[in-house]
């Protein structure tokens, strides 16, 4: 078991889950968001790995708040990050749904009518995506979801995925080449893959300003793209009421090369666009930002 | 009949160098400098997993090759000789 699964265990026991879906069947969504509280100050008070990765985002976010207003700021990411993952499971076990609202569906709708080829989604870890996810099944394509064979378990059990009956499939970066051939395939024949486009994880990366700084991007999804000679639609959503999700799709960047030897500036260009967004994101919705990487550490270390 | 097809697979490679070279803008390298066993991913040539984006899109353009027939062959991808044989056998003229 690596550094990064033992913290994971740590943080989600079995007990803990039980206590939640009891809470969840006893006294509604408010009762076991008000579990949250007292769960959150604990991990705020001993989890020094996750108070850490989300100072790195909050003391760039809010700048001019003091040491204690930033460690309030942390806490309350807790507490939403715990919501989402209450939010998960409430629609899971089917006891209830939620109102989500699709901005840009009609130019989804649009790219997808026009073109034989499917499109790329880059989303990030923020708002609630799982959740969002199950609404583009509306779309009746297929979509694809591009992640580590790590993360597999845990958003099978979400997204009820793989099944003969479900749109919604993996494919597994772990896959030979990291899936890319697999990508391209299912774009071809007009499927949806959605990527993460905030953690670069060590794969290929170019460096965008993220609230004031060089941070880094990975940028496979407008290589993809561009080779693929398909759109990408930036998904992202946000919770923005008890029962209420929204997600953007309105946001779309056309990748094409102009020439062989400007291939790196292009790319640039089109992350910093994606981190433009993603700030966008961050400004209206500033406790909903659950990377939980330091994406300046790189710059930082230089 | 023989010395043909090993001058057709010969120039293929041969092909397949110059077009890794020039779409992939590998700098510093030379065609003739990649050797026909070097293993292509990660060791050997250390190409990444968007290079193999860049190599299907050559192999489309080049060799009317298609991209549904490349899924799931690790064995074709391993080094320029793979490639070529792979190329040779299936390619479409285009």
């Amino acid at each position: 078991m690596n550094k990064q699964e033992k913290i994971n265990k740590k943080r989600g026991n079995k007990l803990g889950f039980w206590f939640f879906r009891a809470a969840l069947q006893l006294f509604g969504l408010p009762g076991a968001y008000g579990l949250l509280y007292f769960v959150c100050l604990y991990y705020l008070l001993f989890d020094r790995p996750a108070v850490s990765s989300s100072m790195a985002y909050i003391k760039r976010r809010f700048k001019a708040y003091n040491a204690f207003q930033k460690t309030l700021c942390v806490y309350n990411l807790f507490i939403n990050q715990g919501k989402n993952l209450i939010d998960r499971y409430y629609i899971l076990s089917g006891l209830g749904e939620f109102d989500i609202e699709i901005q840009g569906y009609d130019k989804i709708q649009n790219l997808l009518s026009s073109s034989q080829k499917g499109v790329i989604l880059l989303t990030a870890h923020v708002g609630n995506w799982q959740v969002t996810m199950t609404v583009l099944k509306r779309l009746e394509k297929t979509v694809y979801l591009l992640m580590s064979p790590e993360e597999n378990m845990a958003v099978k059990k979400t997204l009820s995925v793989d099944s003969d009956n479900e749109k919604i499939r993996i494919i597994s970066s772990g896959n030979f080449l990291g899936g890319v051939i697999e990508i391209m395939k299912v774009i071809n024949e007009g499927s949806l893959v959605s990527i993460m486009g905030d953690r670069s994880d060590g794969y290929p990366s170019a460096e965008a300003y993220f609230l004031g700084e060089k941070a880094d991007f990975p940028y496979g999804a407008f290589s993809i793209a561009a080779a693929a000679q398909c759109p990408v639609v930036i998904l992202l959503s946000a919770k923005v009421s008890t029962r209420k999700y929204v997600a953007d799709v309105s946001h779309v960047i056309f990748p094409r090369y102009s020439s062989r030897n400007k291939k790196h500036e292009e790319i640039s260009a089109w992350v910093q666009e994606f981190a433009g967004v993603l700030e966008g994101y961050a400004e209206k919705y500033p406790f909903q930002w659950f990377v939980f990487r330091d994406l300046w550490k790189k710059n930082i270390e230089k | 009949m023989q010395k043909d097809n090993a001058q057709e697979l010969a120039q293929t490679r041969k092909t397949l160098k110059e077009l890794l070279v020039k779409e992939l803008s590998l700098e510093d390298i030379n065609p003739e400098d990649i050797k026909d066993d070097e293993v292509l991913f990660v060791e050997g040539l250390g190409l990444d997993s968007l290079d193999a984006v860049e190599i299907v899109v050559l192999l489309q353009r080049n060799f009317g090759l298609e991209v549904k027939d490349l899924e799931n062959r690790r064995d074709i991808f391993y080094s320029i000789d793979t490639l070529a044989k792979y190329i040779y056998e299936n390619r479409k003229n285009i």
